[in-house]
């Protein structure tokens, strides 16, 4: 067991610390705090994610052929570290790099393959899940949208809610329902959404500009070659794809970047002195250390495995307590900087709100936790 | 980064398992709130394991492992300072070793061969056979004793060459490292209870109540393994003090927890619970409890 990282890995965190440093704007973090969804943002991270393309960071952990450098997941985790914690300029597009383009490349079919991914590994292309659905959050496989097949074209009916990125997106990576069955009649369809019938509308939300969204579908007509996958293979697809998406966001990275914020305010006018304050401090510390370390064991496991670990699950809640633990920290000690004082300690207070929530809710998580991991009785259905 | 045991360790972990089998049974009328194992301690001394930090291949970190699975058998053993405090400070004492803060009772001092006494600055050393000890009558489940001529006793014995700052960086290494073991023998010994307790029909362990307070707690628990392991890898006082708060700030809330899971059954001494959480109580005051940490830990915060 080592916990140091090789000269490789520590040279490739240079090399994108320096590329942060030469290409991030003197004014990033006022434009970091419209949050990802945001006009502003979007449009930053496509001009970024393009430099961040011809410098070969934008998809360095993909595969040679589809334009990476066929790294491992370390430099994939060490990408979105460094990225995270300088408050996310590749916006949406994140979520690309993370599991949407690993996504495609694994269950697309070559035409799929052809139009969808080379706008990813270009860094120009914006996309939206749309997954939760009014009566369908945490339950997930609950949902209603429905895909009625005709001929060769399927005709989707129903509604999303909390989309993310919508208003931005390009194309929305949807599931919708093909058959009766709870999760096996669940399929995925790429939507452009251009395509007449989809109406989005805004909701004003607590963690950014054109963060969240609603999504209408009625009579949108998509070709039977929009569907990804078979029909009723979305549940494994999913499964895949959000394993990628909860070891992709390294959110301790930000909320340690915040706390480290928080008590360089604190010593320059001598609050740090206070027992209390510095007993919260070493808590919130170490949560973080605790999630960071818990991510990299899973990271180590995939690298030696090649497959997604159990305790992924597990990261996601040590996470959820990280963000937590600094956000209580930051809104106790030093509430003036979210109040028009620190662009990073507002633009983090924004986002850690939904850490529990996001990609699935941490009781979720910890439902799976007690099954997969503690192998406690199951609750009654 | 490698969160994987080397060969060299795997070896060694797996001859600690062998020779651990005969120790993990829970005895059947165990009426005692401590179950020290003179057997053990043997057992692990001559087999070299209390000297596997000495080897370079091997150092601290497969220390560290070795200290988290004895903690987590009912019975105890000092195990902690032998492997992690010794190799690095004081190679010559004999051994075990017990710690002693000012005039507090002290684990294992009964059954040491050699005391450090620490204060703020220094560390004194002292044969416990030249010292009267007195055993206490404790709630925790380590053997107790104090010296009931400590100050007196120590005031002339010599100095070591380490300073009080390098023991307390060895010292909550240890102590993290053996949280993780006793935490992780505490959660298993609850989630079998709550998985076999039938009520309303049901075992406990079903009611989401219970799963998210457990699943909580497994994840804190692995948190405290990794800080441990990090401080014994990297050395770094920082690291090891952040290790020790975190180790006794988890273990506050996740003690409290288990019993209640448990129930009454928890709280009889026919139900091993308390092996491992009566000692988690006694580390959760050691070296001066989670406020002893802070100084340190946060020493890097903001810079």
């Amino acid at each position: 067991m080592r916990f140091e990282w090789t000269d490789a890995q520590a040279a490739f965190r240079q090399k994108v610390q320096a590329f942060l440093r030469e290409n991030l704007p003197a004014d990033w973090d006022e434009i970091a705090r419209h949050g990802p969804g945001s006009d502003t943002v979007s449009r930053f991270s496509r001009q970024f994610c393009g430099k961040l393309a011809a410098a070969g960071l934008l998809l360095p952990h993909w595969p040679k052929e589809w334009g990476g450098e066929g790294l491992d997941p370390w430099c994939q985790q060490i990408l979105a570290e460094e990225m995270w914690a300088a408050g996310e300029p590749r916006g949406a597009q994140y979520m690309n790099v993370n599991w949407i383009g690993p996504t495609l490349i694994r269950f697309g079919s070559d035409e799929q393959r052809a139009r969808y991914v080379p706008p990813i590994a270009a860094g120009n292309a914006i996309w939206c899940q749309g997954f939760s659905e009014p009566d369908a959050g945490s339950d997930l496989a609950a949902l209603r949208t429905r895909a009625t097949l005709e001929g060769d074209i399927y005709r989707i009916q129903g509604q999303k809610i909390w989309t993310s990125y919508a208003s931005a997106a390009e194309t929305c990576f949807l599931l919708a329902r093909t058959s009766a069955d709870r999760k096996r009649g669940i399929s995925i369809f790429l939507v452009p959404m251009k395509t007449p019938g989809i109406d989005v509308r805004s909701i004003p939300s607590l963690v950014g500009d054109g963060d969240i969204h609603e999504v209408f579908f009625d009579n949108v007509v998509v070709p039977v070659g929009a569907r990804l996958g078979e029909e009723g293979q979305a549940w494994d697809i999913i499964n895949f794809a959000l394993a990628g998406e909860r070891l992709g966001i390294p959110r301790y990275a930000l909320a340690q970047r915040a706390l480290d914020r928080a008590v360089r305010l604190l010593r320059s006018n001598a609050m740090f002195d206070n027992a209390q304050i510095r007993n919260l401090a070493s808590r919130a510390a170490a949560l973080c250390e605790a999630a960071r370390l818990s991510s990299y064991q899973c990271t180590d496991h995939r690298v030696r495995t090649g497959t997604i670990s159990p305790e992924t699950s597990a990261v996601r809640i040590a996470t959820v307590m990280a963000e937590r633990a600094v956000a209580e920290f930051v809104v106790e000690f030093v509430p003036d900087a979210l109040c028009g004082g620190d662009p990073v300690l507002a633009e983090h207070h924004q986002r850690a709100i939904v850490a529990g929530i996001a990609a699935g809710a941490a009781e979720i998580q910890m439902n799976i936790v007690a099954n997969d991991l503690l192998h406690l009785p199951r609750e009654p259905r | 980064m490698d969160f994987s045991p080397s060969p060299d360790q795997v070896a060694v972990l797996s001859a600690i398992d062998a020779l651990a089998k005969p120790f993990a049974a829970v005895p059947i009328q165990c009426r005692d709130f401590a179950l020290y194992s003179a057997e053990l301690d043997r057992a692990l001394q001559d087999g070299g394991f209390l000297d596997v930090a000495f080897v370079p291949e091997l150092g601290a970190v497969t220390g560290a492992l070795i200290v988290e699975r004895i903690a987590a058998l009912p019975c105890c053993v000092e195990i902690a300072a032998s492997a992690l405090i010794r190799p690095f400070l004081c190679p010559k004492l004999p051994r075990p070793l017990c710690l002693i803060e000012g005039d507090r009772p002290a684990r294992f001092l009964k059954h040491a061969a050699t005391a450090l006494w620490i204060d703020a600055e220094t560390v004194r050393a002292l044969p416990v056979e030249m010292a009267a000890v007195a055993p206490v009558d404790s709630l925790f489940a380590y053997p107790m004793a104090q010296l009931t001529n400590g100050r007196a006793m120590f005031s002339d014995a010599p100095i070591c060459k380490f300073s009080a700052e390098d023991l307390r960086h060895r010292w909550r290494v240890a102590l993290a490292a053996e949280v993780a073991g006793l935490l992780k023998a505490a959660i298993d010994c609850t989630i079998d209870h709550v998985s076999n307790r039938q009520q309303f029909g049901r075992p406990l362990g079903s009611f989401q109540a219970v799963r998210h307070r457990l699943a909580e707690a497994y994840v804190r628990t692995g948190g405290v393994r990794l800080l441990a392991l990090r401080a014994a890898d990297s050395g770094n006082p920082s690291d090891s003090a952040l290790a020790a708060f975190h180790a006794q700030d988890a273990a506050a809330t996740i003690v409290y927890d288990l019993h209640q899971f448990s129930g009454a059954m928890g709280i009889t001494l026919e139900h091993p619970l308390h092996l491992w959480t009566y000692r988690l109580k006694a580390l959760l005051s050691e070296m001066g409890g989670r406020a002893a940490h802070v100084d340190v830990a946060s020493a890097t915060l903001g810079r």
